[in-house]
């Protein structure tokens, strides 16, 4: 566990520390008997204040609600330890790499078609240098980078065959991967060896690993989780309650009181973040602890562009709830938007994995920037100043979808 | 000089598509007095209320509560109104305290929540989640509940309707407290019995418009005027006063 993990388990565990304390505290109190007065407060604090306790007690409710626990803080648990154990190990089958072709012997050029057609490795062909295959697999994106150096397969002097050593390249998360490549390649060099000549090896493989800290399939599974938890909370959590308040009419009799629509939005964001914080912050106590996450960002960014995504999220949420009359209405449009967008946007599997075309349309959904920031800030230290294509796609859907959300919402 | 009607309704008109729901009706509400507003199902009761109320656009005619004009106002009427829904309906899984501060809140008002439901006689449930209240604590929670601010009026709809005639009879006498209490009441019902008991004037509204409206008893004086008489004799006890009798005045659950 890195220095970070660490200060933030402290800061976990303090914090559950003074809630209890508080609450001990408030119970040994002897209940009071005169009742104070209270100050009173001008029209600005007035409005705010109705926001804070709509936010206070909406916030205490959810606390209260099994239910919705088990939906924000368990299930993502679950997804995270299935996906964690999945790709955790890095230990796939196939790998994909890049294979560098330096030299221009016949027979490095067979090598290669040979190579092509082989199965368990994937030969990623736009990584045609080393340094770009170098930092596709600091992204995680290939396993490793095979190099056929400029003498390979070429004829030494003195000698009558073909001869050559192959480098394997690797980073610190796929030296598993490197060690099956390079005796896969082993293998193959020996049964031709053994064509070639007897007792002496003209093929090898040398194997090295980068200096480059690189991102692990991990990085790519949590970040996507957290994108989970983001639509869970800002379009399950509203299109849940929404109808159901409707039902019951609660928001008429709200709508009853001067309470305005803004007021009740901004209480629903300030709550959703907090709830919201709470539930990444298992997961993310959970990751560093058993599944060895590194987090080299900044924490203080990362809670504040979190935040900005739940409320970016939640004004879809906002909208498809407080547009509907009843969950019959709201549950087709909601899977219709949520369940492309989840797949997408590199969810459950990482976006470069999709082809080209998909990558470029599923990189304006709303949800891509999010997972692509929440990575960018948290395994790799980038800050807001890099991620400007981020901010400002997420400032975009947020202004689309508040328009929407204000001019839709119905009380009943 | 304070004004003696705190409602002033004139030629109020409300028109979905091409029925009129409300007819150009006129009345006025008396400072400090019960209101009811009678009439079948679709005669207009509701949409009348919730123009009033500032929840419906009005379409023709004004309102006026306590000077202020209802359709120009909306959010400054609903910060003087109390509405007590029909059903009333709170969200699980809060305490009467936090529900209070809630409602309070809802109309950026502080309350000292625990002196609040000392007043309603509700001090020792204040830390129950409301779904643990009975019927009859949950009646007089919901009325405390809709008077938080302080309102000038109040408005019920249908309040008795679906209730037993115990929660009926309870929520009369919870009706007449918040009178006492100086505050306007104004309630639709299609009980007879409820307005004769409650109201101190009634307005009849049938297809969108007022077709009579005074004191129960100088509407009951004038139909006998004109030489109605009822068929059958005078009985000294109803069925519901049997029904009363033997099932008691408590409110059952």
């Amino acid at each position: 566990m890195d220095k970070n993990s660490i200060i933030l388990l402290v800061v976990v565990a303090a914090l559950v520390g003074l809630r209890v304390g508080w609450r001990l505290w408030r119970k040994s109190q002897p209940k009071q008997t005169a009742f104070k007065k209270l100050r009173p407060l001008n029209p600005w604090q007035r409005k705010l204040y109705t926001v804070y306790v709509f936010a206070k007690l909406n916030t205490r409710r959810y606390f209260r609600d099994r239910v919705a626990i088990f939906f924000t803080v368990a299930f993502p648990l679950i997804f995270l330890f299935v996906f964690g154990g999945l790709f955790g190990g890095n230990n796939g089958v196939s790998f994909r790499i890049a294979l560098i072709n330096q030299s221009n012997s016949a027979f490095s050029k067979q090598f290669v078609g040979m190579a092509n057609g082989e199965k368990v490795f994937k030969i990623d062909s736009s990584a045609t240098s080393l340094d770009a295959a170098r930092e596709k697999m600091n992204r995680g994106e290939l396993d490793a980078a095979v190099i056929l150096p400029k003498s390979f397969g070429e004829v030494k002097a003195g000698t009558t065959y073909p001869s050559g050593q192959a480098q394997v390249i690797y980073t610190n998360n796929s030296a598993q991967a490197a060690q099956t490549l390079a005796s896969v390649l082993e293998a193959q060099f020996k049964s031709i060896n053994g064509k070639l000549v007897r007792n002496i090896e003209p093929f090898t493989v040398e194997t090295s690993q980068t200096n480059d800290k690189s991102l692990s399939q991990f990085d790519y599974t949590f970040s996507g989780l957290l994108g989970f938890s983001i639509i869970g909370l800002g379009i399950f959590g509203p299109i849940n309650v929404f109808p159901e308040l409707k039902k019951q009419g609660i928001l008429r009799r709200f709508h009853t009181t001067p309470l305005r629509v803004w007021q009740y939005f901004l209480s629903t964001m300030a709550s959703q973040a907090v709830i919201g914080l709470f539930a990444m912050g298992v997961l993310f106590v959970v990751a560093l602890t058993v599944f060895h996450l590194q987090v080299v960002g900044n924490w203080w960014l990362l809670v504040l562009y979190l935040v900005m995504c739940i409320v970016t999220m939640l004004g879809i949420g906002l909208a498809l709830g407080g547009w509907a009359k009843n969950e019959r209405q709201v549950a087709p449009l909601a899977n219709i938007i949520v369940f492309p967008m989840m797949f997408l946007s590199g969810t459950f599997f990482p976006r470069y994995l999709m082809p080209d075309w998909l990558q470029t349309i599923s990189g304006f959904l709303p949800l891509t920037p999010m997972i692509d920031g929440i990575r960018l800030i948290a395994t790799e230290g980038k800050t807001f100043l890099d991620l400007g294509p981020q901010l400002g796609l997420i400032a975009a859907w947020a202004l689309v979808v508040y328009l929407i959300a204000f001019r839709v919402f119905r009380w009943e | 000089m304070k004004n003696d009607f705190i409602l002033t309704v004139k030629d109020l008109r409300k028109v979905y598509g091409d029925k009129v729901a409300v007819d150009g009706i006129s009345f006025e509400v008396k400072r400090g007095e019960v209101f009811g507003i009678l009439g079948p199902n679709g005669a207009g009761k509701t949409t009348t209320l919730e123009m009033i109320e500032a929840l419906r656009p009005i379409d023709g005619g004004s309102a006026t509560i306590d000077g202020i004009d209802v359709a120009s106002n909306p959010y400054q009427i609903r910060s003087i109104i109390g509405v007590q829904p029909q059903s009333p309906a709170f969200q699980d899984k809060t305490k009467l305290t936090e529900l209070i501060e809630l409602f309070a809140a809802a109309y950026g008002e502080r309350v000292n929540v625990q002196e609040f439901l000392a007043d309603v006689d509700l001090e020792e449930k204040a830390s129950s989640f409301i779904e643990n209240l009975s019927g009859g604590q949950k009646q007089r929670f919901s009325i405390a509940a809709a008077l938080v601010h302080n309102p000038k009026v109040f408005f019920m709809d249908e309040p008795t309707t679906g209730l037993d005639p115990q929660a009926r009879r309870n929520l009369w006498d919870l009706v007449q407290q918040v009178r006492d209490k100086g505050v306007t009441v104004i309630l639709t019902t299609h009980y007879m019995d409820e307005a004769e008991v409650l109201c101190d004037r009634v307005a009849i509204m049938d297809e969108g418009k007022i077709v009579a409206l005074d004191t129960p008893a100088k509407l009951i004086h004038d139909l006998l005027k004109k030489g109605f008489t009822k068929a059958q004799h005078v009985e000294q006890a109803n069925l519901e006063d049997v029904f009363i009798d033997l099932t008691g005045k408590e409110l059952k659950d």
